[in-house]
């Protein structure tokens, strides 16, 4: 008896021990823990902070932040980077209000006019990438100028008043108590996680990002993941403007947008996204913005003064870039 | 001299030399097959390669291992094949680079930190009329030059360091004949002045002009030392390829099928061809030649990897035209490249994600890859190639080479393609899994694929082939069977002397 249970223990025992292993090696781990740490200590510090009210004004900022995080997690795991995400939302909700104020469209069709553009811009983004072979950087940063001066010309400082209903129906209401807009988030959140981790396309993006001339010599159409990726990243910048637009309640450019990419790129390095592509997932994404969202909000009701708030967001990045790189070496000293 | 030198790679050594000593007024020439550590054996005695045990001893001082700047103090000045000039910097100030004029040398600090714009061209200018370089302008950036006078240049940077021990690796490949008996000259300067020449070769003619003395590396080991009387070029070629290996361990199999896989017709692309070339089913055909022959060319135009310029080519009796190696791999062709880290790994992921690199899309439905469906195909692949590793979620890069190069096989045999393109496919994989991979081309020529298999180790090609088409200049210059296989033909061949045609084809 005893000989039989031998093996039978030690096949119980191994994989035990590979799944413990393997769940300190995930990257996701730290920062999911560094989210339940922050959490817990700022409800323990303020009743306020995990109030309903808050709760639901985290809610909605979470949407907004997350949704152009992902699409620039899609890039960067390519091995690009959008630097246009938060401008061309900006663009986008001055865009969405003037079709569906001066020039009289439909909500609906106002909204699929913006995604259009926004989509066009990504797919100039997509070819001049990997067609013209320019540097992402450059290309997104030209986008990030144009779009910004776009919101400009098109406002000249003033805000755009009386925007359809339908905005605010989207972006300011709840269902069962859940803000809208988070669950619009946590839906593209799920479709990005599916495509990442369960089609052949997403696994041929951590290619693409990992080793491009190995996945071109394995059969695999690197610019077509590509092109995809940056128009999806453009999209979600469309996608997210309709959700503040209706926040907002009307079209306004300032404060909305500029500096936004920053965090995004900060909320996916945060969850373990690999600056030089291939490497990262959709919850440690999640995570790296929910992080962001709680510290922001938790400085907020700890009424620290909010100029020290970048401080803090920064201090955060730089451990979460140094952990990476310790980790990174870590691995590259075992192979 | 150098004393119990190593260098291995995981566990692929390359460099395994008990004793080398080079003395004053002598030079000595390594010549040696591709890969057989003559660049390594450079790069251990200059500091750019730290050596795994061994010591280097220079005029009785020990280098410190893996340190450049001490080998240059202690009077090792090296000529690099790929030149390491700064492109955006003037001739004057490459040739500087690093040290200071004479003017400024015995200055105060002050001085020494301000760079010496005169003095630096007045140097320069000295330097390039003692090697015998005329009229160059020393201002020009050095990217502007063309390569020839490149290469005079940072012969030029190594001998302003006025150097104990000259190493030169291949200095006179870019360069014409006039140059070249320039650099031939400095080499015996330097010898009669009482300095050492280290000099790597790759024309036999000139080794055996300006040798003093030769070594052959074989696999990195000192297979023989010779002097100038012994190395006729027979003779060195004989030591350089070895009969020491076992044959008839390893053969084709017996039969080749009837059926044509691929037919090529004046096979044309940038530094490739034109080519013609045919393969049947069942039939392993190797590629010899030497670096830059176009063997790489050839497997990747037909993996439409790099762009066509001219030519046909059918693929099962079907016209094949790829844009991109995604056709090439939906038409049945599967390609393991020559450089593995760069060409055919995500070093980083699992072994799952690059051993179903090429059947994710099969292996999906309406584009949905399961996990069990990946973990199978994966699991599948592993057993089959006899993979060790502990778990095929741990990163490939934490693998022998021997065991990702069989991911790799697994990854295309699982394609089912009609046609393997082997490019160095034993290249940095130790001699164990050698015999394996063999086997494993073997078996596939069996299972009725058509295997094209470019390699420099001509031994292998020997072993596993039923045919070895030689390469010169982008060109077929000899087609042999497996009846007329000799080595020295082959390199003859490969060398582009004399083209020779013994196989079903005529030669381009």
């Amino acid at each position: 008896m005893t000989a039989q249970t031998a093996p039978a223990r030690e096949r119980a025992g191994v994989p035990a021990r590979n799944r413990l292993r393997a769940l300190v090696e995930t990257p996701e781990v730290g920062v999911v823990a560094a989210c339940v740490a922050v959490f817990v200590a700022l409800s323990l510090a303020r009743d306020t902070f995990a109030s309903a009210v808050n709760l639901q004004g985290m809610g909605f900022d979470l949407a907004q932040y997350g949704l152009i995080a992902i699409g620039e997690s899609l890039v960067i795991l390519t091995g690009g980077i959008d630097l246009s995400v938060g401008a061309l939302l900006g663009t986008s909700v001055i865009l969405m209000s003037w079709f569906n104020v001066n020039a009289h469209l439909p909500a609906g069709v106002a909204v699929l006019a913006t995604l259009a553009l926004t989509g066009l811009v990504g797919l100039w983004h997509g070819l001049a990438v990997t067609r013209l072979k320019m540097p992402p950087f450059v290309v997104t940063l030209v986008t990030y100028t144009v779009a910004q001066g776009v919101t400009l010309a098109i406002t000249s400082g003033t805000s755009i008043v009386g925007i359809s209903g339908f905005f605010s129906n989207v972006g300011q209401t709840y269902i069962a108590q859940i803000p809208v807009p988070l669950i619009l988030f946590a839906i593209v959140a799920v479709a990005a996680w599916f495509f990442l981790e369960r089609t052949y396309a997403g696994r041929q993006v951590y290619a693409v990002g990992g080793n491009p001339e190995a996945a071109r010599l394995a059969g695999i159409r690197g610019d077509r993941r590509v092109i995809s990726m940056y128009v999806t990243s453009s999209l979600l910048s469309g996608f997210s403007s309709m959700l503040v637009l209706g926040r907002m309640g009307v079209g306004s450019a300032s404060g909305v947008g500029v500096g936004w990419e920053l965090s995004a790129i900060a909320a996916a390095v945060i969850g373990g996204v690999s600056l030089v592509g291939g490497q990262g997932r959709i919850l440690g994404i999640v995570a790296g913005t929910v992080l962001l969202e709680l510290i922001n909000n938790g400085l907020t009701t700890l009424q620290i003064n909010s100029d020290y708030t970048n401080i803090v967001l920064g201090g955060v990045l730089g451990i979460a870039i140094l952990a990476d790189r310790l980790r990174a070496q870590h691995l590259s000293r075992r192979t | 001299m150098l004393r119990a030198v190593r260098k291995s790679y995981g566990p692929v050594t390359v460099l395994d030399i008990p004793e080398l000593e080079l003395k004053r007024g002598q030079i000595t020439c390594v010549v040696g097959e591709n890969g057989a550590g003559k660049s390594t054996l450079m790069g251990v005695l200059s500091g750019t390669v730290s050596p795994t045990g061994g010591e280097i001893l220079i005029a009785g001082q020990p280098l410190l291992p893996g340190r450049p700047d001490h080998a240059k103090a202690l009077g090792v000045s090296m000529v690099a094949q790929e030149f390491p000039l700064v492109g955006r910097l003037s001739v004057a100030e490459n040739l500087l680079l690093g040290r200071h004029t004479r003017a400024t040398e015995k200055a105060g600090a002050l001085r020494r930190a301000l760079f010496d714009r005169a003095g630096t061209r007045r140097e320069a200018r000295e330097l390039l009329e003692d090697i015998g370089v005329h009229g160059v302008d020393v201002d020009r950036p050095v990217e502007q030059l063309p390569v020839p006078l490149r290469q005079m240049i940072e012969i030029a940077k190594a001998w302003g360091n006025r150097p104990l021990v000259l190493i030169l690796d291949e200095p006179t490949s870019s360069l014409g004949p006039v140059e070249a008996g320039k650099v031939l000259d400095l080499a015996r300067r330097h010898t009669a002045g009482g300095g050492a020449v280290l000099f790597i070769g790759h024309r036999l003619d000139e080794v055996r002009d300006i040798a003093d003395r030769v070594v052959v590396l074989r696999s990195g080991r000192l297979v023989a030392d010779l002097s100038p009387q012994e190395a006729t070029e027979e003779r060195m070629i004989r030591e350089m390829v070895g009969s020491e290996l076992a044959h008839g361990d390893i053969a084709p199999p017996a039969t080749v099928e009837a059926r044509t896989v691929l037919v090529a017709r004046g096979l044309a692309a940038d530094g490739l061809g034109p080519v013609d070339l045919e393969l049947r089913a069942g039939e392993i055909v190797g590629v010899a030649g030497l670096m830059g022959s176009g063997r790489s060319r050839l497997l990747h135009t037909i993996m439409g990897a790099q762009p066509r310029t001219g030519g046909e080519v059918r693929l099962k009796d079907q016209p094949f035209h790829p844009r991109h190696p995604a056709d090439a791999v939906a038409a049945g062709i599967g390609l393991v490249p020559e450089d593995r880290k760069e060409q055919s790994l995500l070093p980083l992921h699992p072994v799952r994600w690059n051993a179903t690199l090429a059947t994710l899309r099969r292996d999906s439905r309406h584009g949905v890859l399961t996990p069990k469906g990946d973990k199978e195909r994966s699991r599948e692949i592993v057993k089959d190639l006899g993979v060790r590793m502990h778990s095929q979620e741990q990163p490939i890069g934490s693998l022998s080479g021997g065991n990702q190069q069989k991911v790799v096989f697994g990854r295309w045999l699982h394609a089912r393609p009609d046609l393997l393109l082997l490019d160095e496919p034993t290249r940095g994989v130790d001699v164990g899994a050698k015999a394996e991979i063999y086997h494993l081309i073997d078996q596939a020529a069996q299972d009725g694929l058509a295997v094209l298999v470019a390699s420099s180790e001509l031994e292998e090609l020997l072993w596993i082939c039923h045919r070895i088409v030689v390469m010169a200049h982008g060109r077929i210059v000899a087609d042999l069977r497996r009846d007329d296989f000799s080595k020295e033909r082959i390199m003859t061949a490969a060398a582009g002397t004399q083209p020779l045609v013994a196989g079903m084809e005529e030669p381009a």
